[in-house]
């Protein structure tokens, strides 16, 4: 048997955060049923699984013909009211029949896609990962763009985006653990030389791993996005004002969603545990998110420097003569909030 | 931002012009993205270098996902997909560099609600990722014209800018061809207020563009005996008031791109390599696509006509 399943993540096409009953509102109308929702560590709103009816080729690396039929599950998460996933998978299981049976058999195990002939476990896996595959072989990732659309095309949302973003996706797939049976987990994670990425691994299979996936992708992307912003910055080139403008996305939007393994089953945090030794996720990140408050602080010291001149020219020593005292607390851009901060300090330190 | 690259003639330059521009926003540290909607003869592979959309790709461009045959356009990531070495590896601080190819065996197709529809779905989906959308739509009164037309004047668009631009050569023919395409019966501006656009506002958003033009005052010129650049500056006098007359006049103008060597002999990207290295192309033509690139997003200069 395998899993295989396809997780699309990206920014939901809203300028603000979403509340938790928006985010049941907007997620609701993908499948007509009630979203669950978390509020610790950090709001997750998630769809019911929905099902797709399938009756296709599968993938497969050698090129044979393989078929098969059932369901493909899908569901659409929300988190923090700001990231969008939208992430399907099926089992595939081999077939007792040679021939298509009643649909009422395949809905009776939701989820599953049984596979007809004498199934080559191994050729499929590899079929399922490569690139691009054949266009008629069963393509889990189309439901999960098709899922995102959805989500995005919903009238409940004010289609701006706050600023640009690149969709990521993460190809998994789950085989059983028979060669080595060690308890261990076995994983690989590769990017691909755009938005794709795969990960095969092995285990005692359970669906549980589609959580672990979608957390996986959900850090994935936001790393991806992140180093994106301070790529774009052009740290050393530019000027400082311009530096910050750029970086600020990140400290608006994302540095508060970090929290790999927040929604992650026991058995698979071994796994998260591997992708912290190699490739190093959570180090990558504070280096990056280090980084960028150096900028804002570099940015910030050079505005003060040049408001402090002004105020020497103007003979006015008070740095908040005329801010309200509540304004330092109500304004949420953290550039500016630092800059009364320090302000304050030196206010202070002079009378 | 949206743009929508048309002509009323094939071979104007709207393709090479389009995708240089799109080039140097992206050097510009934008995400770009060009859409291939020349159904009829997708060539914008070939353009940017990239073999396997020489001449539109077999899986999934964008015929197919206006039909819903695939649920995701094929992308091409020039970056990494091109085969010459100067597009190749994606330079500091630059964005994003997609191409969206359309399908080897296109052709046209009528505009029914359901195109429409995802139409206005694929600009969201863009709209998303990228600062700007070029879409590089077939010569003359097109299906893809009705259908972008059509798209734009729905509820689900009205946050997103969109502008036009009309690429023509600087001929007598070329220039009222291209006033023909947009004021005339049945132009861009009639098709728009027929879907349901606001025609004054409409015009608001349509800029001209003057392809492979020569100057009487080009220094290239300066072998012509005197008798020749002179009845060169009065064809040249005579073109300018026949394009006030017709409203394609400077005011209705975005920018003009010099007749270029390179160009004349093959649709590519001028690379600053072509201008500083080899000296094969002009650096004119790469400050008129640099000019075209900074204006798309000037405001001053798509104030009211
Ligand atoms: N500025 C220019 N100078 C000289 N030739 C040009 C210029 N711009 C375009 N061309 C050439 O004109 C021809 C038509 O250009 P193309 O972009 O394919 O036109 P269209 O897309 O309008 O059909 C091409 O051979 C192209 O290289
Ligand atoms: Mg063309």
């Amino acid at each position: 048997m395998l899993i295989m399943g396809e997780v699309h993540t990206g920014l939901l096409r809203n300028l603000g955060e979403l509340s938790e009953t928006e985010c049941r509102e907007v997620l609701r109308l993908t499948s007509g049923e009630e979203p669950r929702t978390w509020q610790r560590p950090l709001l997750y709103a998630i769809s019911p699984d929905v099902l797709t009816g399938v009756d296709c080729r599968l993938p497969s690396s050698s090129g044979a013909r393989i078929r098969g039929t059932g369901t493909v599950s899908h569901r659409a998460t929300i988190v923090g009211g700001r990231v969008l996933q939208g992430s399907s998978y099926t089992t595939l299981l081999r077939s007792d029949s040679d021939q298509r049976l009643p649909w009422s058999h395949y809905l009776a195990a939701p989820g599953v896609v049984e596979v007809y002939g004498r199934p080559r476990w191994q050729d499929m896996a590899d079929g399922f990962v490569t690139p691009e595959p054949p266009m008629d072989v069963l393509n889990v990732g189309a439901i999960s763009g098709r899922l995102m659309g959805a989500v995005q095309d919903s009238a409940r949302l004010d289609r701006k985006t706050p600023f640009k973003t690149t969709r990521t996706r993460l190809r998994w797939l789950f085989e059983r653990d028979d060669a080595r049976g060690d308890g261990r987990p076995a994983m690989r994670l590769t990017l691909g030389r755009d938005t794709m990425r795969t990960l095969r691994f092995t285990g005692e299979p359970t669906t549980d791993v589609v959580a672990f996936c979608e957390d996986l992708a959900l850090h994935d992307w936001l790393l991806t996005t992140l180093q994106t912003l301070i790529q774009r910055a052009l740290i050393g080139t530019a000027a400082p004002a311009q530096i910050a403008a750029r970086l600020s996305p990140a400290i608006d939007h994302l540095l508060h969603l970090w929290m790999p393994g927040a929604r992650v089953e026991e058995p698979f945090l071994p796994f998260w545990e591997e992708l912290e030794r190699h490739p190093g996720f959570t180090r990558q990140w504070t280096s990056s998110v280090a980084r960028i408050r150096d900028q804002i602080t570099v940015n910030t010291l050079s505005l003060l420097s040049v408001t402090e001149s002004r105020r020497e020219a103007d003979g006015d020593p008070s740095p908040r003569r005329g801010v309200p005292q509540d304004r330092t607390q109500s304004h949420s851009h953290p550039v500016r909030r630092r800059i009364f901060f320090r302000a304050d300090q030196r206010s202070r330190r002079r009378s | 931002m949206l743009v929508f690259a048309i002509s009323d003639k094939g071979g104007t330059g709207r393709s090479v012009t389009s995708s240089n521009i799109v080039y140097r926003r992206a050097l510009r540290g934008n995400d770009v993205c060009y859409l291939d909607f020349d159904f009829g003869s997708p060539t914008a592979g070939a353009i940017f270098n990239v073999s396997t959309a020489e001449r539109g790709t077999d899986r999934g461009g964008m015929h197919s996902y206006l039909q819903e045959k695939v649920a995701e356009p094929y992308r091409v990531d020039v970056w990494t997909s091109s085969d010459r070495s100067a597009l190749r590896g994606k330079p500091p601080g630059a964005g994003q560099l997609v191409l969206l190819p359309g399908d080897s065996s296109g052709g046209e197709f009528p505009t029914v609600p359901s195109v429409v529809q995802q139409c206005v779905r694929l600009f969201l989906r863009l709209d998303e990722e990228f600062d700007l959308c070029l879409v590089d739509l077939s010569a003359g009164r097109s299906y893809a014209a009705d259908m972008v037309l059509a798209a734009t004047a729905r509820p689900e668009l009205a946050a997103i800018p969109f502008r036009w631009l009309v690429y023509h050569r600087w001929t007598r023919q070329h220039i009222i061809a291209a006033a023909g395409l947009v004021y005339e019966r049945r132009g861009l501006l009639d098709v728009g207020a027929a879907h349901g656009h606001d025609k004054r506002r409409l015009a608001e958003q349509i800029r001209f563009v003057r392809t492979a033009v020569v100057e009487p005052s080009s220094p290239d010129l300066s072998a012509l005996r005197s008798t020749q650049l002179a009845w060169l500056d009065e064809c040249n006098r005579d073109l300018h008031e026949l394009a006030g007359r017709n409203r394609v006049g400077r005011t209705a103008m975005l920018g003009k791109v010099p007749l270029d060597p390179v160009l004349q002999w093959r649709e590519q990207i001028i690379v600053d390599e072509d201008v500083y290295a080899s000296q094969i192309a002009n650096e004119g033509t790469t400050r008129a696509f640099d000019d075209l690139a900074t204006k798309i997003f000037d405001e001053r200069a798509w104030e009211g006509l």
